[in-house]
């Protein structure tokens, strides 16, 4: 089990720093940055810029993204905002609006 | 794994969070939250965790470091390796042997007590530093406030300003004040 998990009806406003991966079900507002994996899950609501290692999103993403390895955005997942990592991957039935980079 | 995660929310050891949390469910801090939590849950501070706002659930239990007031609307536990400034105020709260409080304690904040001679027990620990520490600014606030009022009439008359009727309606900004109050209350405790 993740180290932080920001569960379904948690609302954290402001900016979470950590080390180890992140998984979020709730909400979060502010900014995102872990050393590990982060993992935004159905249902979740994140309005943040989120770094790590890398990024699986199968919930509701606003804001930009880098990854140090891969984004992975899952089929029913909504991201409004610009991705940047080494490896993307988006599924059939994900919806995405803004740049990817992948910084070939 | 959607379920496992949306039982608890954990504050990992290695996280740190600057701003208000908020929600109707469990909480778990493990790590250090530097703004106010407000929940309808269980909050957790574990050993090692730490916050540096006021705390707001259910029901509190704390083995790590709080600065800033402990509300519940059932019950505070504070353990073993619990150390706390600020004020404590629940129906019912338990201080362990090896907790360290600094505050006010209130047993009655939230309706009564449901073991009185339980909570009063929990309550008797931190009870003679707060008697001391409230009964002693006591005086001196009433001998300014006896000067004061030829000087308050002075001004009142003198300036008739908007400005400053204005500015105590204005809602404080959420977290910093928050942090700069829990200071100024621990520079106050510290003075008396």
């Amino acid at each position: 089990m993740a180290s932080t998990v920001i569960g379904a009806g948690i609302t954290i406003e402001g900016e979470v720093t950590t080390d180890e991966d992140v998984v979020v079900a709730g909400t979060l507002r502010g900014k995102l940055t872990a050393k590990e994996g982060v993992t935004i899950e159905h249902g979740a609501t994140v309005e943040a810029d989120v770094a790590g290692a890398s990024l699986v999103v199968a919930g509701s993403l606003t804001g930009n993204v880098t990854a140090a390895e891969r984004v992975d955005l899952q089929q029913g997942s909504r991201v409004i905002g610009n991705v940047k990592a080494a490896r993307v991957t988006i599924a059939d039935g994900a919806q995405f609006k803004g740049n990817v980079d992948m910084d070939v | 794994m959607a379920s496992q995660a949306s039982n608890l929310s954990v504050i990992g050891r290695t996280a740190r969070v600057r701003g208000r949390v908020t929600g109707a469910v469990d909480l778990e801090v493990q790590g250090y939250v530097e703004g106010e939590i407000s929940v309808g849950g269980d909050v957790t501070v574990d050993a090692g965790g730490m916050v540096g706002a006021s705390v707001h659930g259910r029901r509190l239990v704390v083995r790590g470091a709080v600065k800033g007031d402990l509300t519940a609307d059932e019950a505070i536990l504070l353990e073993d390796g619990a150390r706390v400034v600020g004020d404590v105020r629940a129906p019912r709260v338990a201080i362990a042997p090896g907790a360290l409080v600094r505050g006010f304690v209130d047993t009655g904040a939230n309706g009564e007590a449901v073991r009185p001679g339980r909570a009063q027990a929990a309550a008797a620990r931190p009870a003679p530093a707060t008697l001391k520490a409230v009964a002693a600014p006591v005086p001196a606030p009433q001998a300014k406030a006896a000067a004061k009022p030829v000087v308050a009439s002075h001004l009142a008359g003198a300036a008739p300003s908007p400005s400053k009727e204005a500015t105590p309606r204005r809602p404080p900004p959420p977290v910093v004040p928050a942090l700069k109050k829990a200071k100024g209350q621990i520079a106050k405790k510290k003075e008396r």
